[in-house]
């Protein structure tokens, strides 16, 4: 990674992860304190990005911003900010707005706490949060916003719902198959007897949400999103966390649900029956794929790219379950040297053996270069080891390179910009199947 | 124009008198825009919209051999995601079967940039991706941050010409700094004419003497015309145009959409500068008429078909082939004719709304008009001279229709569609979405490799409001299934209830 730029950088900036989030909740109307291409240029990025979501209630270019000029650089914006405050409420229905600031605002320190207080004190659903792109990338506008509504919206709870929890770490937007990735992890928790608060789904209200301070845990599908989200609501309301990584497939669901069941003394016999029935469902499925992919054979070695979600998520399944050679994995997210170690985890205890080299990078026109690295172009010789067949598990910006390589590639990870996205999900034993249908139906494809 | 001196060009809105908030009918808006009033308004609510750096991305991620640095917060880039699919479409067109696609880069400015500025790294972001991809032009586009903070990146960019070898082009599309998107053409111009057209780069293109003699020559003999396309046009739509000034017998230099950067510096060599958008070169022509006495053209749209004729002859009258000119027009028309004659009568009568770029609304409501349409109600962007002539020819046809000038701003304009309930709405990308959810058929202004301009652009214009005509189920359905975000009493009101001010500026 170079420290000078990122290219073609596969992220929002906060306040774009900090809208996508906003309008995912129900009921919520975002109000944004920003210059005024804050709005397309997040909405532009979502289109092209995450799998064709579209503006929904209240997003979009619906989306209500302040749209400060340069006078309001000069005089500040908050008497700009007021008048959209009110004149959004008075125009637009909403539970809940909240007022999400960009950079301009941000750095020339608007108070937008005075204008939230102020219409908090008229008794109007107003809550706010600093989220000027410099702040972070689109993961941290998540947390900050999540984190805001703990600190300001969730109710507080002395009773804890034993059985209850909070489901963080899958990222609207930054993950474009959210919507199918929360409901296969609400369902599956269902299914263990937990009434789960998902934020995000069909399923969840914002009553739901305001009332998720009696939960007794917070369940991190992430070791890295939502962590601070997580801090809050523990901070805010006392409820504990467990961090898991990212699920997808029979064998890390095995092992997310028994620490989950762990963690909620959940009777390992509820937890053996029900990984059991997954498990022949599952199979039920995989035996009559298991023709093909053994006539036709298709194994294949494998690329893997994506975030700290899904590049160790997708490597291990691709080991562990669909037996195949995930000999590299590249991790877009920037992490800290010492956070490595948890990524690298997942792929160092993979049953199947497949070693795998780790990289961190994000620019596409680098990746390639690791790859070289790793697979030295051959030689003249008649007879030469090679990584191939070769398929590329990444986002759209690996295209160039998958063909360079003669890889066959599918997109999965940010930005999605070739592929339509509703409620499929990866997660968990379900959403294993539908991506072993979408790698295997490349494949399929050219015949 | 001594205003190159500067390092930026001025913003529309004090160069022109651009305006973004109006709500009338199409005769109200002349005088009060001639007599400044409609200078200083602004909206008391409003959504989120585009700012000029966003058609700045859209024209410069375009060019070939070019690396676009975004010197802001990562976000600043991200439209390219989308916009890129354009770029890579064209990449593939013209012949690269594996494209790489946009080659824009961000400098990721943080909170520590933020206090302690943005330079250095920016300084190594330009040294280092001349090294990583050796393009022939590095962009350097200024966004809110670094706008604020203060980096001088034209300083930068001056610093670092001798050490890199690509054309470096500083361009500031701050933002906050305008609200008239359209800006951004002037803000690049203003850099190409600077550092690449005027010749203070000319080490980075090196030119032989004798040799550019000679091409110089030829080149006129030629009839080279430059011709200036828009980011919203199709490749369908450059080979339209080029189909028909070849006609006439020119060659062309199109730029600055999908050109080389060399492009720019051909274009003081041409005999004509050809515009298609009368908001969008005025600067650049202008320039090179005043500096190299090229002369231009770019009063009028090629859409539509009365357009396209009135377009051709623009150009042919500055060359003198105005009775080559009369042929060609008279042969498309009559060809056109023909092929639109069982198209017409299931257009005729059905009512439309317009929301898009000033002139692309207007010029495709007189091509509508032409098919035998109701316009209904326009929606441009924004409005400035450019677009009166066009706006006098709507007030001709039918003084009732609506006049909403306002980027995107869906609240008005569903408020207006539920008034005037239009059987289409052909709007632009990410403000169709809206209309949809009123139930209107819709079709895009421009985009989707389809064909706009010229008379293959009429004929397809029209096959395809056919088509959305003929099924509308899905909007309808969407319509019935899904609500606006606004309250009901929002319908009621007036829709240019919230536009504010207009008082004379000071």
């Amino acid at each position: 990674m170079s420290n000078s730029f990122i290219e073609r950088p596969r992220t929002f900036c906060a306040l774009g992860g900090a809208l996508l989030t906003t309008s995912a909740l129900p009921g919520v109307v975002p109000i944004m304190h920003a210059a005024m291409g804050c709005g397309a240029s997040i909405y532009w990025n979502q289109y092209g990005s995450t799998g064709y979501l579209g503006a929904g209630y209240c997003g979009g270019l619906a989306a209500p911003s302040s749209n400060i000029q340069e006078k309001d650089v000069v005089f500040g914006g908050l008497d700009r900010l007021d008048e959209q405050v009110r004149s959004t409420i008075e125009i637009i229905e909403g539970g809940l707005y909240v007022i999400l600031t960009g950079c301009t605002p941000d750095i020339i320190g608007d108070d937008i706490n005075s204008v939230v207080r102020k219409f908090q004190a008229e008794g109007r659903n107003v809550i706010g949060a600093e989220t000027g792109g410099f702040r972070g990338d689109g993961y941290a506008g998540y947390d900050i916003v999540l984190s805001a509504l703990a600190n300001a919206f969730v109710t507080p709870s002395a009773h804890k719902k034993a059985k209850k929890v909070n489901l963080l770490g899958v990222v609207p937007g930054q993950d474009a198959f959210w919507r199918g990735n929360l409901l296969k992890l609400r369902s599956l928790l269902e299914r263990l007897g937990l009434e789960v608060n998902s934020f995000f789904t069909e399923y969840d209200t914002l009553d739901s949400i305001q009332n998720s301070g009696n939960s007794s845990l917070t369940i991190l599908v992430s070791e890295f999103f939502g962590l601070k989200a997580a801090k809050a609501f523990e901070s805010a309301h006392g409820i504990p966390y467990c961090e898991n990584p990212f699920p997808i497939g029979p064998a890390a669901t095995e092992i997310f649900l028994r620490c989950v069941a762990d963690r909620l003394r959940i009777p390992r016999k509820k937890v053996d029956s029900l990984i059991i029935e997954e498990t022949r469902r599952y199979f039920r499925y995989v035996e009559r794929i298991a023709d093909a992919y053994n006539d036709l054979d298709w194994q294949r070695y494998a690329v893997v790219v994506g975030d700290a979600n899904y590049a160790p998520a997708l490597t291990k399944f691709a080991a562990d379950d669909l037996g195949w050679l995930p000999e590299l994995m590249v991790v877009t997210t920037s992490v800290s040297e010492e956070d490595e170690p948890r990524i690298e985890r997942v792929v160092n205890t993979l049953t199947s053996g497949c070693a795998v080299r780790v990289v961190y990078e994000t620019d596409p026109t680098e990746i390639k270069s690791h790859f070289w690295k790793y697979a030295p172009r051959g030689s003249d010789a008649l007879h030469q080891d090679s990584f191939s067949p070769a398929f590329v598990i990444g986002s759209h910006l690996e295209r160039e390179f998958a063909a360079d390589i003669g890889a066959e590639h599918l997109t999965v990870s940010f930005p999605v910009g070739n592929r339509v996205v509703m409620n499929r999900g990866y997660a968990c034993f379900d959403g294993s199947l539908s991506l072993i249908e979408d790698l295997l139906s490349v494949i399929a494809a050219q015949r | 124009m001594s205003c190159l001196e500067a390092n930026t060009a001025p913003r529309r809105e004090d160069r022109l008198g651009t305006c973004i908030e109006f709500g009338g009918l199409v005769g109200d808006i002349a005088a009060p825009f001639c007599e400044g009033c409609l200078k200083n308004r602004h909206r008391a609510f409003s959504q989120g919209t585009i700012c000029q750096l966003l058609p700045a991305l859209a024209i410069l991620t375009s060019l070939r051999d070019t690396a676009v640095i975004v010197h802001g917060a990562v976000g600043c880039g991200g439209a390219v995601h989308s916009l890129g699919a354009s770029v890579r479409l064209g990449q593939w067109r013209s012949g690269d079967k594996n494209p790489k696609g946009a080659l824009w880069l961000s400098t990721n400015l943080n909170e520590r940039d933020v206090t302690q500025g943005g330079e250095e790294k920016l300084r190594k972001a330009i040294l280092e991706s001349d090294r990583r991809y050796r393009p022939a032009a590095i962009v350097v586009l200024s966004t809110c941050v670094p706008g604020i903070i203060g980096d001088d990146i034209d300083g930068v960019a001056n610093g670092l010409r001798d050490q890199v070898s690509a054309a470096l082009l500083p361009i500031h599309c701050e933002g906050f700094k305008t609200k008239v998107m359209a800006t951004a053409y002037d803000a690049i111009f203003h850099s190409f004419l600077r550092y690449v057209v005027d010749g203070r780069d000319e080490t980075r293109f090196p030119i032989y003497d004798a040799d550019a003699a000679i091409a110089v020559e030829s080149i006129r003999r030629k009839r080279l015309v430059n011709l200036m396309n828009v980011s919203s046009m199709t490749g369908p739509d450059q080979n339209e145009l080029i189909r028909l000034l070849n006609k006439l017998g020119l060659e062309v230099n199109m730029l600055p959409c999908d050109a080389h950067p060399d492009a720019f510096r051909l274009a003081p060599f041409a005999s004509l500068s050809v515009g298609v958008c009368p908001t969008h070169d005025d600067y650049f022509m202008g320039y090179l008429e005043e500096k190299f006495g090229v002369p231009f053209v770019g009063k009028q749209m090629p859409i539509g078909i009365e357009n396209t004729g009135t377009w051709l002859r623009h150009v042919a009258s500055r060359l003198g082939l105005e009775s080559t000119a009369e042929r060609i027009i008279a042969a498309e028309e009559s060809e056109l004719r023909t092929a639109l004659a069982p198209l017409l009568p299931r257009l005729k009568g059905k009512t439309a709304m317009l929301s898009a770029g000033e002139i692309r609304t207007l010029s495709t409501a007189v091509l509508l008009q032409e098919l035998g349409m109701e316009i209904l109600a326009v929606r441009p962007y924004h409005y400035d001279e450019f677009g009166a002539a066009e706006i006098e020819r709507l007030t001709e046809i039918n003084p009732d229709i609506r006049l909403n000038v306002a980027t995107a701003q869906p609240f008005e304009a569903v408020n207006i569609i539920n008034r005037a309930k239009p059987d289409l709405y052909i709007g632009h990308n990410s403000d169709n979405v809206w209309a949809a959810k009123c139930g209107a058929a819709i079709m895009p202004i421009y985009g989707t490799n389809a064909i706009y301009s010229g008379y293959s652009g009429a004929y397809d214009i029209a096959r395809r409001i056919h088509r959305h005509l003929a099924n509308t189920s899905f909007n309808e359905k969407l319509s019935k299934n899904v609500r606006q975000p606004y309250r009901e009493s929002w319908y009621a009101e007036n829709p240019y209830k919230y536009i504010k001010g207009g008082e004379l500026s000071a």
